[in-house]
């Protein structure tokens, strides 16, 4: 498993920028009592923290129990789409951007919407459940400020790709291998975007990198509330 | 000459002259009734062709001098991608215990006459490389070549993504093509880029590559 320093997800790059030692310290050992509560919270179906907290544990390796499955991996796309959704919700409806920015920057929003659409209803064409939508959280100077919020947008889809990419070799379904690839692409695609808008490289490297579900949720959880 | 293409992709051309294998690539109905991939080299081959395409495509565009300042250094950095898919599933498929065919010949006509071309060009092989990747992953066997294939895909999708927007097209539908990528199958990768490419029995005219 990629060793990830945890608040260095991207070549320097900060993922989760904490305000201060106590805050980076509070949400480590938050995260290792998410663990702790996987037992409790796994029977509260439809919580959204319910997934993040089992999926964390069984990441913990406290538990060796079966695979991830196909569910499971889609319920955790479903959780980093609610979140893209929503950022990008909130981001465009505070008006920080214009002309060719908020036409590239509009088609996201639209794309991550319509993801979270289509993994919920493959997730109950399988007969599973899918999780609520997270009350998400941003840092309060993401939505006041172009820079900013482009800047979390980038974050965002360079983790989105390497959470999908990450997922590709443990998903049984062939059928939901594709769905998920075709997704990924898209979120390619936005993540070179978003690199070009920031000055940041659109092609960080010839082969997308991937991240296992344990580091990419570890980088989100800081954004989901409940 | 013709040589089934299942003998092609199987990397069997190790044998056979680059130009005669070219046109086994050219020639449309030997991949129009070629069955569906046998195996995991033959579809890797299959996706090295179309990195060939694209390697040299650069390698010829960017020597023209076409570009400058930030397009110029976006454009030598995807050079340098294709570059390194070659090197990556030739060095796979002989891991694989298989043969990587040979190059094709090519010819990019008036790609290079202006920067216009060029990058509209690059527009529609990067994107014909995104939807060929798709639409080949479902005959992957194995799982780490997938997770391969797949991380090249999400590269092609960065390349088409960029280079549409330097061309300034519209968000949805140039630089972004939908809420999902959409796959072809090798038949229609074969209609988007025989164009470019030569050999005997070859196909190449001037007809615009659209999609």
């Amino acid at each position: 498993m990629n060793q990830v320093p945890d608040h260095q997800l991207f070549d320097g790059k900060p993922v989760v920028e904490f305000r201060s030692e106590h805050d980076r310290r509070s949400f480590l050992r938050n995260a290792l009592l998410v663990g702790v509560g996987a037992t409790y919270v796994a029977s509260v179906a439809g919580d959204p923290r319910s997934f993040l907290r089992s999926s964390t544990a069984s990441a913990v390796g406290s538990r060796t129990g079966p695979a991830t499955s196909d569910l499971d991996i889609l319920n955790y796309a479903l959780t980093l789409e609610y979140l893209e959704a929503g950022f990008y919700e909130r981001g465009l409806a505070a008006g920080l951007l214009s002309g060719r920015e908020l036409a590239l920057v509009t088609p996201i929003r639209d794309h991550e919407v319509a993801h979270v659409q289509a993994v919920s209803d493959t997730i109950k064409a399988l007969g599973g459940t899918p999780v609520e939508k997270p009350k998400l959280t941003f840092p309060k100077a993401t939505f006041k400020n172009k820079d900013e919020f482009l800047a979390l947008a980038s974050v965002f889809e360079e983790l989105g790709v390497k959470a999908y990419h990450g997922q590709v070799p443990l998903i049984e379904s062939g059928d939901i291998l594709a769905a998920a690839a075709s997704i990924a692409g898209v979120e390619s695609r936005h993540a070179a975007i978003l690199a070009d808008l920031t000055g940041g490289d659109p092609f960080p490297r010839p082969i997308e990198a991937t991240l296992p579900m344990k580091a990419v949720l570890k980088a989100a959880m800081p954004f989901i509330k409940s | 000459m013709r040589i089934k293409r299942s003998e092609f992709v199987k990397g069997r051309t190790a044998v056979v002259p680059p130009a005669v294998a070219v046109g086994a690539l050219n020639n449309r109905f030997a991949w129009a009734q070629a069955a569906d991939f046998e195996n995991d080299v033959d579809v890797l081959n299959y996706a090295l062709t179309l990195e060939y395409l694209e390697a040299e495509f650069y390698r010829q565009g960017n020597s023209a001098g076409l570009l400058s300042g930030k397009e110029k250094q976006y454009l030598d950095k995807v050079q340098v991608d294709e570059e390194s898919h070659v090197a990556t599933i030739r060095e796979t498929i002989m891991a694989l215990g298989g043969s990587p065919v040979a190059a094709p010949g090519v010819d990019f006509g008036d790609a290079f006459s202006s920067r216009e071309n060029y990058l509209t060009t690059s527009h529609t092989f990067e994107n014909v490389g995104v939807s060929a990747y798709l639409g080949a992953a479902g005959f992957i066997q194995d799982k780490m070549i997938l997770a391969a294939a797949a991380g090249i895909f999400g590269v092609e999708a960065r390349h088409a993504a960029i280079v549409g927007n330097l061309l300034g097209l519209e968000p949805e539908g140039g630089v972004y093509m939908g809420v999902t990528e959409t796959g072809l199958t090798p038949t229609e990768v074969l209609d988007a880029v025989s164009p470019f490419l030569t050999g005997p029995g070859g196909m190449k005219d001037d007809a615009a590559v659209t999609l």
